[in-house]
């Protein structure tokens, strides 16, 4: 797998304890759902998965409108309209799961938000197999409100994690016995989850 | 506060009278395009009219340059271009604060179309506070930069980044550089500005940024024009009023002094813009024929920039292009210019992308202007310094029963 140590996907604009919000770089230069991103506040290194992404125009009151009628491609209406990727920015939506101090991981909320204009990077494989040694995240996850519903984002978390393990097999077995700890009186909630990650 | 009911009463009698003008504009405006598109028209002999008319006549002729029925298409904009463009807004200076300062900010816009599409967009805000910079200034005489002059000190500095963007421009490609309204700097012709600002403003501003644009472009394929969105100027209908005018010259002072609207010979026209006019005559994409400007302080002032325009058929309105002569006189850089304006229309819904853009870039809103106090006020107060505002603007921002 790649090594994405230095993927930097953006910059935290807006930060609560549960949450924060990147803009990308790069228009479109957006991390999948359910991605594993890191980013620094003081001492501590705050992790967090990419639970909702969306592009939009940078004023409120600029609503982007159809451009392409004539043109053979969409690659064309850039070209046509070339301030338009200066006028777009996308941005995604991560959740606070956990966080690092001096080498102690904890999988709960950390003591202060990210900081605005903080770097957002994608975790390497490392800080992947290194994070995912524990599935406790997953009550944060399953208890958060949020627009994405949290069956397609714990599903699409593990799928993302377990590319990085050595055993994939193993590691879906260990987060399946977790789900199936806290969602042990709803089992069509525990069943859509689990048809989601079976390898 | 407004009573809208009351204003709803008179509003349907001013619709009611729109209405009743509507038949007679109609018309007049029937016998102003019979003169326009009249193909025995005695060209040199109206042209010398135009010409000898302009200082008797008090209506502001268009010279004419064309047959005043030409209607010329565009030619198709070519595959590598850039546009440039500025258009600026200002925080004027608040007469209710006791600090004197004003703002003023510049959008820049640079499009590059073609093989390498690309796009630079800027917001270049500049605030001006020291004893220098707000007012101008000449031995012992001095005027301070505010309300209308700072209209005029904003346009020259759009002018001026214009300049500095076109020096960027690379010099094989056709560009466009554009200026969002009039060439013309109307309000330096008024009284009300002595002459030592209209020469700083004027000769060493807004004149001296054209020489440096008309320079660049003897070097490069560059041209220049300004762009009016719905004019409401009425230059080409009052040298069509010569037409109508039985008398050799048209000194009206001497010949229909006592005669009221309605009752003069030219008056077969009278109400009709030249919007009017070519909305019914051109087709999509083509120009009219080329005018110049007969206003006073352009035939004073600009010399080889001496404003020329023509006006542009768009899907849905008329706009008028401002031109200088060295543009308007070399038929390349004329024919760009139309092309590439009018692709910019295309581009904009209707109105010059890169202008469109370059608004957005410079407009300061309500909100920015109050951020702009606030924390101009939070400054002065962290440094102890006086902050004092008068008791009417106290008043506007803290309402009470």
């Amino acid at each position: 797998m790649q090594d994405l140590s230095q993927t930097r996907l953006g910059e935290v604009i807006e930060a609560s304890t549960t949450a924060f919000n990147a803009q990308c770089y790069e228009l479109y230069s957006l991390p999948p759902l359910g991605t594993l991103v890191k980013t620094c506040e003081g001492d501590n290194e705050l992790y967090a998965v990419v639970h909702r992404a969306f592009t939009e125009g940078i004023e409120p009151g600029r609503k982007p409108i159809a451009r392409g009628k004539d043109e053979i491609s969409e690659e064309a209406v850039f070209q046509a309209n070339p301030q338009l990727s200066k006028l777009l920015r996308s941005e995604f939506s991560a959740l606070v799961v956990g966080y690092k101090n001096a080498e102690h991981l904890h999988q709960y909320l950390p003591p202060h938000p990210a900081r605005i204009h903080g770097f957002v990077y994608a975790c390497n494989q490392k800080e992947i197999l290194n994070f995912s040694r524990s599935c406790d995240f997953l009550t944060l996850l399953l208890n958060a409100k949020m627009e994405t519903p949290s069956d397609e984002l714990v599903a699409a978390v593990l799928r993302l994690m377990s590319a990085s393990q050595e055993d994939t097999r193993a590691f879906l077995i260990k987060a399946g016995k977790e789900l199936a700890s806290l969602l042990g009186q709803d089992y069509a909630r525990l069943k859509a989850i689990l048809e989601r990650i079976r390898p | 506060m407004l009573n809208l009911s009351h204003v709803a009463e008179q509003m349907e009698l001013m619709v009611a009278r729109l209405k009743v003008g509507e038949k007679d504009k109609s018309t007049r405006l029937a016998t102003a395009l019979s003169l326009l598109k009249d193909k025995n028209l005695d060209f040199a002999k109206l042209q010398d009219k135009a010409a000898k008319s302009s200082k008797t006549s008090p209506f502001l002729l268009a010279g004419i340059v064309e047959p005043l029925s030409t209607q010329k298409p565009h030619i198709s904009a070519p595959a590598d271009f850039s546009i440039i463009a500025t258009d600026g807004s200002q925080v004027d200076v608040d007469r209710h604060q006791s600090t004197r300062c004003f703002l003023i900010n510049i959008g820049r816009v640079r499009l590059d179309y073609g093989q390498n599409a690309s796009a630079k967009l800027e917001s270049l805000p500049l605030l001006y506070a020291s004893d220098k910079d707000t007012v101008i200034s000449i031995g012992h005489q001095e005027q301070m930069i505010e309300g209308p002059l700072l209209n005029l000190k904003r346009s020259v500095d759009e002018c001026r980044h214009l300049v500095e963007m076109a020096t960027g421009l690379p010099p094989t490609q056709p560009s466009l550089a554009i200026i969002d309204g009039s060439l013309i700097m109307w309000q330096l012709s008024s009284s009300e500005f002595p002459d030592f600002v209209v020469k700083e403003l004027l000769d060493n501003g807004f004149m001296k940024y054209l020489d440096g644009i008309k320079s660049l472009a003897q070097k490069q394929s560059l041209s220049l024009a300004s762009y009016i969105s719905f004019p409401r100027s009425v230059n080409v209908v009052n040298t069509l009023r010569l037409l109508l005018c039985p008398n050799e010259l048209a000194d009206c002072s001497k010949h229909c002094c006592y005669k009221s609207i309605g009752q003069r010979p030219c008056d077969d026209i009278y109400g009709v813009q030249d919007q009017d006019l070519f909305f019914n005559m051109l087709n999509t994409g083509e120009r009219s024929a080329i005018f110049t400007s007969q206003a006073k302080i352009v035939r004073e002032k600009y010399g080889e920039h001496t404003v020329h325009f023509f006006y542009l058929k768009l899907e849905d309105e008329i706009a008028r292009i401002e031109i200088p002569q060295w543009i308007a006189r070399d038929t390349y850089k004329l024919d760009m210019t139309h092309a590439l304006i009018f692709d910019q229309c295309l581009r904009g819904n209707g109105y010059p992308a890169a202008l469109s853009e370059a608004h957005e870039q410079a407009v300061v809103s309500d909100s920015d202007r109050e951020n702009f106090q606030q924390l101009l006020s939070t400054w002065m107060a962290d440094e102890h310094l006086d902050y004092a505002s008068s008791a009417k603007s106290r008043s506007k921002k803290t309402r009470w029963l």
